[in-house]
């Protein structure tokens, strides 16, 4: 924020707002929102027992500090979506988030155990394979919902699997690489964007495969809405991987989130943002790949 | 052929490479050898052009980046990819296609396990099998051997002599010397970011009688071990 001139303030105040609205959004769209909501919030919580960080808190903290440290972060990070959860009166979800919240805070996941789960993008390293292996959980969830969807008639619900799929594929864009992977392509860096969006089409098609196929054969009257769904998530898929190498080997910053954030809004400006993001992508990459 | 001309290079004020000139031929290994900060890594990476410099570097191909296998002191893995999948990557990278990588697999890697969690000397082997498997016509290996045990020393010794063999040019670092003299047509001894020393093999041991006493002298009376 600094370097384009804003107070960082700002950036929490968007934080607030941003998180304001997507909740707001998420309830209003289904009505399986607080058990996401719940999930969602301790997928975040669960970061905190990372073994190696909770090895070295207990290093410097005495037992009792430790503990009493790791209940009140746990509470912390689940304060917003409790303060959400109290405000929707989902009582029970918000009592269970507590629980857990506490729960959680005696043990720590080791993030680098050794059962190697399988994928099927094996064949194209590296985003899709490391991503699938951190989000896998989300998938049967996604799946589940779509499952719903058609139980209660609900198309809606369809829709927001689908969003949540290109969501968690979203994700896997968003820290930069080493420089290595990058530089040992024999691509020039036009090439090397069309390589990467080609694989995030053909990928992020098949996870959404399960959910489109239902949804089609139990909702034939919305496939056109389907397709809108389909090619907007293509879209983001395509703004996120030039946004990614438009602030490379930088980690994509506040300004892009920005206007990624400002796209969401109002889908029509991609067509000036995704331009904007493939030259500075290009400029970016010819430091690397030099082949232009 | 790689061909460094008037190579220099700064970090801020700081000058780390000053007027480098040298030639890699085809079919020669070189060595790369002197203390840590020297500009070893610099240098190397000015090659690869992952660093901008002062000066030129020219090769008989046309974009030397494209046929360089290089190993990293301290090769870079991500933490969700099987050692299969780094060098399924690599193979991506430089379009080779290979259909069973389980049977390149000379150092006898647990392919299918996080790389991540691979020792240091897999994690050396495993970045070393990936960028011979890519078919490269240049090799910068910067401290192949370390962290590596007996046997793959061995191996890896082995590879490089065949290397040279098929005409390949490799440039290595390594503070091990033997395995230099063991392999090496020249050893260029590199200090404050310049070539100070050029050693053809005729004189290696000489050179490693010199660096021995360079390394121990006064040095050790300093601590003043009791």
């Amino acid at each position: 924020m600094d370097e384009i001139g804003f107070s960082p303030f700002l950036a929490y105040a968007l934080v607030i707002i941003g998180f304001y609205v997507i909740s707001i959004y998420l309830f209003s769209k289904t009505e399986f929102a607080e058990y996401l909501y719940g999930l969602i919030s301790l997928s975040f919580i669960s970061k905190l027992s990372d073994k190696r960080r909770n090895d070295f808190l207990k290093t410097i903290f005495s037992v009792k500090g430790y503990k009493k440290l790791r209940t009140i972060e746990n509470l912390i990070l689940a304060l917003p979506f409790l303060i959400f959860l109290l405000y929707n009166q989902s009582f029970l979800v918000s009592m269970i988030l507590t629980f857990l919240s506490i729960l959680m805070s005696l043990f720590n996941f080791n993030n680098n155990f050794n059962y190697t789960i399988p994928t099927p993008f094996s064949h194209k390293p590296f985003e899709f394979p490391t991503g699938f292996r951190k989000t896998f959980y989300i998938f049967p969830c996604a799946y589940f919902l779509t499952y719903q969807s058609i139980h209660v008639e609900n198309f809606n619900l369809g829709a927001f699997s689908i969003l949540l799929i290109a969501g968690v594929v979203l994700s896997y864009y968003s820290k930069p690489e080493n420089e290595f992977f990058v530089w040992s392509f024999s691509l020039s860096p036009k090439a090397f964007l069309m390589n990467k969006i080609k694989i995030g089409f053909l990928y992020f098609t098949l996870l959404n495969l399960p959910v489109l196929i239902s949804l089609i054969i139990f909702f034939p009257n919305e496939t056109a809405t389907l397709i809108v769904f389909l090619l907007l998530s293509y879209f983001y898929i395509i703004t996120i991987i030039l946004a990614k190498y438009s602030a490379y080997p930088n980690e994509i910053n506040l300004p892009e989130i920005l206007i990624i954030g400002i796209s969401l809004m109002f889908p029509p400006i991609l067509l000036v943002i995704i331009p904007y993001f493939y030259t500075k992508s290009i400029k970016h990459l010819n430091l690397v790949l030099e082949n232009d | 052929m790689i061909k460094i001309e008037n190579l220099s290079k700064h970090y801020g004020n700081k000058q780390v490479l000053k007027d480098i000139n040298i030639s890699f031929e085809k079919g020669n290994v070189y060595g790369i050898v002197g203390e840590n900060g020297s500009g070893k890594t610099t240098l190397f990476r000015c090659i690869a052009e992952l660093e901008n410099y002062k000066g030129e570097i020219t090769s008989d191909v046309e974009q030397l980046k494209n046929h360089l296998g290089l190993l990293f002191t301290d090769p870079f893995f991500f933490t969700r990819i099987t050692g299969k999948e780094y060098i399924q990557l690599l193979l991506n990278a430089r379009k080779v296609k290979i259909s069973n990588i389980e049977t390149k697999n000379i150092f006898d890697l647990p392919l299918n396990q996080y790389a991540s969690t691979y020792s240091t000397g897999m994690k050396k082997k495993l970045a070393l099998t990936a960028i011979l498997l890519q078919e490269n016509n240049f090799f910068i290996l910067d401290e192949p051997f370390n962290g590596v045990d007996i046997h793959s020393n061995i191996i890896i010794t082995e590879i490089i002599k065949k290397l040279k063999e098929l005409g390949k040019t490799i440039i290595i670092s390594s503070h091990i010397f033997s395995t230099l003299a063991e392999t090496c047509d020249e050893i260029h001894l590199l200090k404050n970011g310049e070539f100070i020393k050029k050693v053809v093999e005729q004189d290696f041991n000489k050179l490693e009688n010199e660096m021995k006493e360079f390394s121990t002298e006064n040095v050790i009376a300093k601590l003043e071990l009791k």
